[in-house]
């Protein structure tokens, strides 16, 4: 009995899923379909099939320099907002000093204030400094803006990982260095991955902040796409986006096979 | 928890420079602004004066936006986590070998660009958009149903951006509870049922408040989505300091709006972290 | 002989980055040459002209295909002929850009030139102390720009002219000749947006200015001067009831469009002749007194003026202005009596045959940049529901 309500409740929990990934996914769906549209404007149905606007793209070359931006800009962010955020998180998670309630909202602060705010404010910033924008203003600004993502996902995450392990550890003569890249890295894995995909995705989608602080060669792909709203029409948009999700899917797809591969050849 | 004088603070230094210098900062910019006046031309006046903050007051108006703000952003909070705490705890109990790619098709939407995704929903909601289409096709409808530009469908593109990071958030937590635990409790007889009840759900809190938090800071600053899917009547606050900062360059008085937003947020987060917080949660652990 | 030495600085670049030359042999080599040319007064007669070899000057437009036209009609053969490079952004909104722009002052001098829109985007940019004084000598393609656009900019910047008119064009209305008879449309003009049978498929662009202006042309009154402004709002107030949506971009524009989304709007010309070339039946009604205006090549202060000016005349030429003009399907500056124009150009709705622009009506700049703080305030609260 119970054994037959277990498995029709996982039933219902994997339909659950599969319908909120069809939600998830639909306006991904729309976005590609669309894209072969023929049609200049125009929902369904379909009135064909058309590769006229990826010919389009093609031909852009600014948006191919726009993709290694956004790539590169990334990236770096991910790395560097991943491995501050850890080293913030141990403070918070496993000692005790003064101010850290106070301290713990201010670095979540960035993720509260509205990205207009935050990008005129930086401007305001960079104004009174008399420096000309560059591309490390503007990765130090995507860096904070990510931080709190990485802050929050690995804070609750250390928070569930028992001291005991750690002692542990500390008890059998590990420093603690040791202790951290033995016992706490490995059980954090899942929040840092979390937190390397946030930080990333964050930067990667990021549109107010970087119009502001972009130079003219850092165009990144969101501004870019922003600036084709004026005049540009949907499927030539569309046909961009599905070639994102085409390289986006086909990357980790193919890191994970050649890891395989490597993994088998030993 | 030790209390190790310098260690902590070593830890810290890296986030805290760089969140001061790039946050701080620019943000006490920003409030100092809100005092200044704006001049005919455009150019800012530096003045000590509080009749950008009396602006706000002045009637119903300006507060009314920030409430109807914090109340979709109430309103998003709580359909992620029912939408998303069983997604989540499909991918931690799922056994399947493909769950790393399950959890990066969640993240896939983000690579995308937030704005096509968001301008799609207009060909999924639209009076000639997918959904319309196949009622009006198999006859269910005569006239299309006015899906978009309404406050449903605002809540629709924050649903499906915020999405991702309460998954992740409560993935994450579940990820962490100890088995043994949840052995423990069914060897002492409980059922599925309740040892989730007793064991999963307590231990999973942190990331489904994490993930609160997250999503409710993030859908109270948004402009985009209400913009591109909003009707007449559903700007947000975010949306007004845009109008009033880029569109009529009156950068003190979009900067008393934005200081009034932050303190709200604030406030909201501290309370948070005093009473909800991951350092309230540790304890009970020990 | 100008020709020549720019041939010479080609030929000693070329042998620079074939690594023949070590690099004080270059610049001496390259110092002589500007040196000779000096004394034999090429185009570029002073030797300071010798460095534009690292130079660059920066400009910024909207994207897609205008940014390509400018790309291969003017900033290539420029940079070619010149040896400046054009390093070029992008833009998707006036306003964010002024923000931008508002922000580098002081010092000033990261941005050089733009492609503003609206005269009074020009008055903006004057009054806040960003024009600089253009050497109209050294731009004779200006003398084929129709004189009508460019008094509005004299009259601003007393007589000088800080930009160069680029193109202009109109926001009218946009109807779908299926569910809107044309005769209905022109009988009711602007009262078009206005009209309770089309409640729930009304359109109309998110900005305060248009809004308004046409409002105030549906209460008969001369939007320049408008003198019942409670009309006005009473207007705006019972139109918001009407609209399906205030859209803020191109593409938002023409898709409500061409879904049939809405079935009327307030329309940018250009985007109304891009969805009748595709075939849609989309109808483009310029009332009386439509809103008309213009955009130009605006230079700002810390800008090289020289090489600025040198810009501007290959923007202006024919070939670039045209491209441009197809492009985004707003008609070019240049003057139709005096410059043989493209077929699709004449066709373009907005478009002036005689170069006048009469009945054209343009914003007057200090009327309403004088109101924008109260009247976008306004706009705001009314489009809220208050």
């Amino acid at each position: 009995m119970i054994r037959r309500l277990g498995i029709s409740g996982w039933s219902l929990i994997r339909l659950y899923t599969i319908l909120v990934y069809i939600f998830m996914f639909a306006p991904i769906a729309v976005v590609v379909i669309l894209s072969f549209n023929p049609q200049q404007f125009g929902s369904f149905p379909l009135s064909g099939f058309s590769l006229r606007w990826y010919a389009k793209l093609a031909q852009n070359q600014t948006i191919v320099l726009a993709f290694k931006n956004s790539l590169l800009l990334g990236s770096l962010t991910a790395l560097i907002s991943t491995t501050v955020g850890i080293l913030a998180a141990l403070a918070f998670v496993r000692y005790d000093f003064p101010g850290k309630n106070t301290l713990n909202t201010l670095l979540l602060a960035p993720i509260m204030i509205p990205e207009v705010i935050l990008g005129v404010a930086l401007l305001l910033f960079i104004r009174w400094l008399q420096q000309p924008k560059s591309f490390i203003m503007l990765l130090i600004g995507h860096v904070v803006i990510t931080l709190p993502y990485v802050l929050l996902v690995v804070q609750a995450r250390l928070v569930g990982i028992q001291r005991v392990y750690e002692e542990a550890a500390l008890s059998l003569g590990a420093n603690a260095l040791q202790t951290f890249r033995e016992v706490t890295l490995p059980l954090l894995a899942p929040a840092i991955m979390a937190g390397v995909l946030f930080s990333f995705t964050i930067s990667f989608d990021d549109v107010t902040a970087t119009l502001f602080w972009a130079t003219a060669q850092s165009q990144t792909v969101p501004v870019k796409i922003l600036g084709m709203l004026r005049n540009s029409i949907s499927p030539e948009i569309n046909a961009l986006g599905t070639v994102m999700i085409i390289l986006t899917l086909t990357t980790p797809l193919l890191a994970g096979y050649l890891s395989r591969r490597f993994a088998r050849g030993g | 928890m030790q209390r190790n004088g310098w260690q902590p603070w070593i830890l810290l230094s890296p986030a805290l420079s760089v969140v001061f210098l790039w946050l701080v900062v620019p943000v006490c910019f920003v409030v100092v602004y809100s005092f200044w006046l704006r001049a005919a031309s455009g150019a800012d006046i530096p003045a000590f004066q509080l009749g950008n903050y009396a602006k706000f007051f002045v009637d119903f108006f300006y507060p009314s936006i920030l409430i109807r703000t914090i109340r979709i952003a109430l309103e998003t909070v709580i359909l992620c986590v029912v939408l998303g705490y069983i997604p989540a705890y499909f991918f931690y109990q799922t056994r399947t070998r493909h769950r790393p790619l399950l959890l990066l098709l969640i993240m896939l939407p983000f690579w995308i660009s937030y704005i096509i995704r968001t301008l799609s929903w207009i060909n999924i909601l639209g009076d000639s958009g997918l959904i319309n289409h196949i009622l009006v096709a198999s006859g269910l409808l005569n006239e299309s149903l006015g899906m978009l530009y309404n406050e449903g469908s605002v809540l629709m593109g924050l649903i499906q951006y915020m999405l991702p990071f309460m998954i992740l958030n409560i993935y994450v937590s579940l990820e962490g509870i100890d088995k043994s635990l949840l052995e423990a409790a069914r060897s002492l007889g409980c059922t599925e049922w309740q040892a989730f009840r007793e064991v999963t759900l307590p231990l999973s809190l942190p990331g489904v408040s994490a993930g609160c938090l997250l999503v409710f800071v993030l859908s109270s600053g948004t402009y985009i989505t209400p913009m591109i899917l909003g009707g007449p009547g559903n700007d947000m606050i975010a949306n007004l300091i845009f109008k009033r900062v880029i569109g009529t360059l009156d950068w003190p008085f979009g900067s008393a709006l934005s200081v009034i937003l932050l303190a709200l947020l604030v406030a909201i987060v501290y309370t948070y972290n005093r009473y909800l917080g991951v350092s309230q949660i540790f304890k009970s652990f020990r | 002989m100008s020709v020549d030495w720019i041939k010479r600085v080609e030929e000693l670049r070329q042998r620079r980055s074939n690594g023949d030359l070590g690099r004080r042999d270059f610049l001496r080599l390259l110092g002589l040459a500007g040196a000779a040319a000096g004394l034999v007064g090429g185009p570029f007669g002073r030797v300071s002209r010798v460095w534009a070899a690292g130079k660059s000057i920066r400009f910024d437009g909207w994207g897609g295909t205008v940014s390509e036209a400018f790309h291969k009609y003017a900033f290539e053969p420029f940079t070619k002929a010149t040896g400046v490079k054009v390093v070029e952004g992008e833009f998707g909104n006036m306003d964010t850009y002024l923000t931008r722009v508002k922000a580098s002052f002081p010092p000033g001098g990261e941005f050089n030139l733009a492609h503003l829109s609206g005269v009074f985007d020009y008055a903006r940019y004057v009054n806040l102390g960003y024009q600089v004084v253009l050497d109209e000598s050294k731009i004779p393609n200006l003398k084929n720009v129709m004189p009508a656009l460019m008094a509005p900019y004299r009259a601003i910047t007393d007589g000088t002219l800080s930009a160069a008119p680029y193109d202009y064009g109109q926001t009218g209305l946009a109807y779908n000749t299926k569910h809107v008879p044309k005769d209905k449309a022109d009988k009711l003009g602007a009262g078009l947006l206005f009209d309770k049978d089309l409640s729930g498929k009304l359109g109309s662009f998110d900005d305060w200015r248009t809004n308004i202006w046409y409002a105030a042309l549906h209460t008969g009154q001369n939007p320049n001067e408008i003198k019942d402004l409670e009309a006005v709002w009473a207007a705006l107030r019972e139109q918001r009831k009407l609209m399906k949506k205030y859209w803020g971009s191109g593409a938002e524009l023409m898709s409500l469009l061409a879904n049939e989304e809405i079935y009327a709007t307030t329309a940018w010309s250009g985007r109304v002749a891009a969805l009748q070339a595709q075939g849609h039946p989309i109808a483009f009604l310029s009332p009386n007194n439509c809103y008309s205006w213009q955009e130009c090549i605006f230079v700002m202060k810390g800008s090289d003026l020289e090489v600025a000016g040198q810009l501007l005349n290959f923007m202006l030429t024919k070939e670039c202005s045209i491209a441009v003009a197809e492009a985004q399907k707003y008609p070019p500056c240049l003057d139709p009596t005096k410059v043989e124009l493209t077929e699709t150009i004449k066709k373009l709705p907005a478009f002036d045959p005689t170069g006048t622009l009469k009945g054209y009506l343009f914003a007057k700049p200090d009327y309403w940049n004088g109101h924008q703080v109260e009247w976008a305030e306004k706009w705001d609260r009314i489009k809220a529901g208050a």
